[in-house]
Formats: structure tokens, sequence, C-alpha cells
């Protein structure tokens, strides 16, 4: 096993944070690509038979793809932002409809975009998103406000409520740990009851 | 290790930042702690959840504004273009 001090843990966990760089999500910075990028998606959707609604989960789910490649620094963006929307637009379209795989045409840049595996959740997952989303929301939402929108232990504090950087810390990994041990147990459940 | 430092380990192994000999014996206790892969499996789902509930979030700030747009009267023709693509109007 590896042998670290809570100290050693720490200083670690400055320098993770350190890294993280990108600028936090802002919805109302999005109202100009949300003009310019839904209409050519809302045209796309068309095309293949969708409706209004259809094209506007579509598009969410391409804006938050693209914004969580952006997030990790990919280096394949090198388009223009609204033409890579479109083209994760059209992935999650095959994802979601496999079938009309072979009527939806790709240009090099969108052949080249891969979408995450589980983006969607399987029935499983979901039942287990369900169950957690009621029983660890507060955690859920702390959680969250740490590892994806990379708010800093002190952010945490500010904004939580926390007496200081240390019990923000330590809340934190409660939090891991409660979410962690309900995941644990349900997915043994889940096993035992597929055998 | 505790419980906790085995926490932060498998956090810092999820997102990338343990150094190459380190990630290298973590991975070798993987192998030989079956009660360490268990608690890495289920964080690692842990934290699929937590990026689904975020996205859950961000899905519903997005509904927001597309609210926000659609009734907006200063963007009456942006709507129209799109009634206009699913012949709405």
């Amino acid at each position: 096993m590896l042998h670290y001090t809570n100290r050693d843990l720490e200083q670690m966990e400055v320098k993770v944070k350190v890294k993280k760089g990108p600028e936090p999500w802002n919805v109302n910075d999005l109202t100009e690509t949300y003009e310019v990028a839904f209409p050519k998606v809302a045209r796309f959707v068309k095309k293949m038979g969708g409706t209004l609604d259809d094209a506007k989960d579509i598009f969410h789910d391409a804006v938050i793809v693209y914004y969580e490649f952006a997030m990790k620094g990919h280096n394949e963006i090198h388009s223009s932002e609204v033409a890579y929307i479109l083209g994760i637009a059209k992935h999650l379209w095959i994802r979601k409809y496999k079938s009309q795989r072979d009527h939806v045409s790709l240009s090099r840049m969108e052949n080249e975009i891969s979408i995450p595996e589980g983006y969607y959740l399987g029935v499983q997952d979901k039942k287990l998103f369900s169950l957690l989303s009621l029983t660890g929301k507060k955690c859920m939402e702390l959680l969250r406000t740490f590892y994806f929108n990379n708010a800093s232990l002190g952010e945490l504090v500010t904004v939580w409520g926390f007496p200081n950087k240390h019990a923000a810390s330590v809340q934190k990994y409660k939090c891991l740990e409660k979410i962690r041990s309900i995941v644990k147990e349900k997915t043994l459940s889940y096993d035992d009851f597929k055998k | 290790m505790t419980l906790r430092n085995n926490t932060k380990l498998i956090e810092r192994y999820i997102e990338g930042s343990l150094n190459p000999s380190d990630k290298v014996l973590f991975e070798a206790n993987l192998i030989v702690s079956p009660s360490l892969f268990e608690q890495y499996r289920s964080q690692k789902k842990a934290f699929e959840m937590v990026q689904f509930y975020h996205r859950k979030k961000l899905r519903e700030e997005l509904e927001t504004l597309h609210q926000s747009i659609f009734n907006d009267s200063e963007k009456i023709g942006f709507k129209l273009k799109i009634h206009k693509i699913f012949k709405i109007i």
C-alpha cells in the first residue's frame, strides 16, 4: 500500500485544484451561442424526423458535452464552436436512434468526435441515480460544486458556510464516502438480483 | 492505510493526478486487495452519478435560458425562425 501523511495528501489536493483551470459554466454567456447554433441543430433534427422538443433536448446535451470537452482541454476542438456543437448533436442523435446511423452524414471533423460512452444512463443506473437524488441530495450538490463547478475549498467555505477549509474538506470526503457506500450497497443488491 | 486515505488516493487515481510510479503501485494494490478494488469501483460509480447530477442541473439551466429566449419579445424573429423550421406557423 502507498503511505502518505494527511499533510502530503492535502498538498497534493491543492496541486490538483490548481491544475483545474477553465472558467466555471455561466449559462448567461451562452445566449449568443444558443441563437446561432440552435437553428442549425433544429434543421438537422427536423430533417431526421424529430420534433422541436427533440431538437431542444439534443441541443442542450450537445452544449453540455461541448462544455465538458472544453473543460478537459480536448485537443480535437479545432473548428468553430457552432460546427462542433452540431457535430456532437449528430452523434447524440445516432446514440439515441441507432437505426438512423446510415442516414446521418458526417464531415471529416464530425467523424472524429467521440461522445463519452456512459453519457446516457442505463436502466440500473437510472434507479441508482433516482435513489441518490433523494437520499443524498445535499451531498450530491456539494460534490458537484467541488468536482464539476471547480469550486475551491475556500469557495465551499463561503458558499456553504463551513467554519474553515479543513471542515469543508472533511465534509466533502464524508459526502463522497456516503455516496460511495450507497452505490456499493445498491450495486451489490442489483448484482445479487441478476444471479 | 485508513479508509479516508484510500478515498483520497482513489480520488487522485480517477482524476489522473498520481505520478507514474504511484499509479503503478496503486494498480498493483487494486489487483491484490479485493476490498480496495471494491472501494475503487464504487467510488468511480459515485463520481459518475455526481457527474450525471451535474449534467441534470446544467440541463435545467439551459431549459430556463431556452424559455427566456423564446419568451423575449425582442427575440420574436428567432422564435419565428425555429417555428418555421418545424412548420409550427
